[in-house]
């Protein structure tokens, strides 16, 4: 079990982050500058947090008050960079054993062994990093991080540096490998799609803040603020008042829409009649239909962008200039709709979610 | 006419002995300065180059004043029954003053060059800072180390300003090559001269062929990465 909880200042940025993970993977999702891997760098001890508190499994690796600091090497915390840093003057087999010296010869040659089966890289056991693809590189920058049997792996944009193929597999392969590596891993993305397929929980990063913390499925299905939802890659806000209240239905007003919205609140949601609020849905649970139903809304195409399996419509609204929204609809539901139609768009009540 | 081999055995002998000193003191340093974050960086820093940049005579007139019989270490030697000034230690340490900033400044600039992902990489697979320096540091940093050591060599074997200074000219004794080639064309001792200017431009010459193959290896390297 991992908790973290710190806090550190750099010239012009401040990272506040605090969540606790089992023997699961988390995901930290935010853009490039957010503090995200200043976080994994607190947690792997390469730099010191200017206050807070980080324990693993019981043993406290960081403790401000107490004035504990671990050194990176008694952490027993894996570090998988970015660019990989592997030793480019040792073999692949010395770059896995470096970081278990202290064993003997045979386990060492049978550790190795193990772990370069593992990750399919048998027979390179000689070569040198630099003759090796990316997608090998990785897999060596992993063997070598698991090879001493760390608590927490930890990942620093896995993904950035491959293409599709080599990334899904990648994928696939750290699936694989949390079923027989013990620990709990952490991993760094700015993908949103690589981190729900991997992850049980999510952190959503912003500006140095973690801005929302829980299961994946609570966090993309409810993100809690405007950014949170906008680096989940939500694309479409609507602006609106709450009018009325039914259990846990609500009606939201919302300028240029011809009826009301309705949307469902969470339980520990509390909201006020006349309450402005911001509704968020994905631009994939949009859907266009026929006639008008609950929450169907007569829009006009402004812009058509024809993708490989879907259209991509940008909607406006008479009378209204802030009202956009952009719908992804899969090419098998119906016909291409030329620019300037009016159809009627259908905002699924269980995929819109509410923001305070 | 029979050659005196004498002034090239002492140079040879300074120089090994120097540029041995240089490389450890240089390393230690560089190594040091790298990771130093504290006050006067730039100040420490600009000590340590500052034999490059002095004429040798300074440097020798430097270092009379502090090894002489007058100056802090020299007197505290004459305790212990010992003479530095216008021994063989006085051409060793001169070479070694002036050889120390290329060692010291080529080295950091290698030990700059490791990137300090891979040494933190190091770090969290439990390798002690030991380690760390003598498995990683130091081989990715070899090829400049080989040649801040060619360049330090080159240059104890050269000196001769400090030499004369702090060691004077004592044959069989401080008498180097430089020191002994301008004696020697101070007494018109052409043939002489001409013998240990051959002597020197092979040796020279050699140290640059040494550093050209360093280069070429350090070049592959850097394309390895």
């Amino acid at each position: 079990m991992l908790k973290v909880n710190i806090k550190k200042k750099l010239p012009g940025f401040s990272l506040d982050a605090a969540f606790s993970i089992e023997r699961e993977i988390l995901a930290i999702l935010g853009p490039s500058g957010c503090g995200k891997s200043l976080t994994i760098q607190c947690i792997a001890g390469l730099v010191r947090p200017d206050q807070g508190r980080i324990v693993l499994n019981g043993k406290v690796l960081y403790d401000g008050q107490l004035g504990i600091n671990l050194p990176p090497q008694s952490r027993k915390v894996g570090l998988v960079f970015q660019n990989y840093a592997l030793f480019p003057h040792l073999t692949v087999g010395q770059n896995v054993a470096f970081g278990i010296q202290h064993l003997s010869k045979a386990e060492i040659k049978d550790k190795v062994t193990i772990l370069l089966q593992k990750m399919k890289l048998q027979g390179l056991e000689g070569r040198y990093p630099h003759q090796l693809s990316g997608g090998q590189q990785q897999r060596v920058a992993l063997a070598r991080a698991l090879a001493p049997e760390p608590e927490l792996l930890l990942l620093d944009e896995p993904f950035s540096a491959l293409d599709t193929q080599v990334k899904e597999q990648l994928l696939y392969e750290l699936y694989e490998l949390h079923n027989y590596y013990r620990g709990s891993i952490l991993f760094v993305t700015h993908n949103v799609a690589e981190a729900y397929s991997l992850c049980s929980k999510m952190a959503v990063y912003g500006g140095g803040k973690l801005l929302q913390f829980g299961d994946k499925q609570d966090v993309v299905e409810g993100p809690a603020t405007l950014e949170a939802a906008k680096l989940l890659g939500v694309e479409n806000f609507l602006q609106g008042v709450v009018t009325c209240q039914e259990g846990n239905e609500v009606c939201v007003q919302v300028k240029g829409l011809d009826s009301e919205v309705k949307a469902l609140i969470p339980d520990n949601k509390k909201i006020t009649m006349n309450q402005p609020v911001i509704l968020g849905i994905r631009s994939e649970f949009l859907r266009i239909t026929a006639s008008s139903s609950a929450n169907t809304f007569s829009a006009t195409v402004s812009q058509v962008v024809e993708e490989v399996t879907n259209y991509t419509y940008y909607f406006n609204f008479p009378d209204v200039q802030d009202l956009h929204l952009v719908a992804r609809i899969p090419k098998q539901e119906g016909a291409l709709l030329d620019p300037g139609s009016t159809v009627y768009l259908n905002l699924p009540q269980d995929k819109l979610f509410i923001i305070t | 006419m029979e050659f005196d081999l004498l002034p090239v055995w002492i140079s040879l002998k300074t120089a090994f002995t120097a540029t041995f000193i240089a490389f450890f003191l240089g390393i230690a340093a560089a190594r040091w300065m790298v990771h130093y974050r504290g006050r006067g960086r730039d100040l420490i820093d600009g000590l340590f180059i500052l034999p490059i940049v002095l004429p040798p005579t300074v440097i020798g007139f430097a270092l009379l004043l502090f090894f002489g019989n007058n100056g802090p270490l020299g007197r505290l030697l004459l305790r212990l029954g010992q003479t530095v000034i216008f021994s063989w230690s006085a051409t060793v340490i001169a070479a070694s003053v002036v050889a120390f900033p290329l060692m010291y400044q080529t080295a950091r600039g290698a030990f700059e060059q490791v990137e300090a992902n891979i040494e933190d990489a190091a770090r969290t697979l439990g390798a002690s800072e030991w380690t760390i320096f003598w498995k990683i540091t130091m081989p990715l940093a070899w090829p400049g180390i080989a040649a801040g050591t060619v360049l330090s060599f080159a240059r104890a074997l050269g000196e001769f300003g400090a030499t004369i200074m702090l060691a004077g000219n004592i044959y069989g004794k401080t008498q180097t090559i430089p020191v002994a080639i301008y004696l020697a064309v101070e007494a018109g001792q052409m043939g002489k001269a001409y013998g240990l200017v051959f002597v020197i431009i092979c040796i020279s010459f050699s140290v640059i062929m040494a550093l050209n193959y360093l280069k070429k290896r350090q070049r592959i390297g850097a394309h390895r990465h």
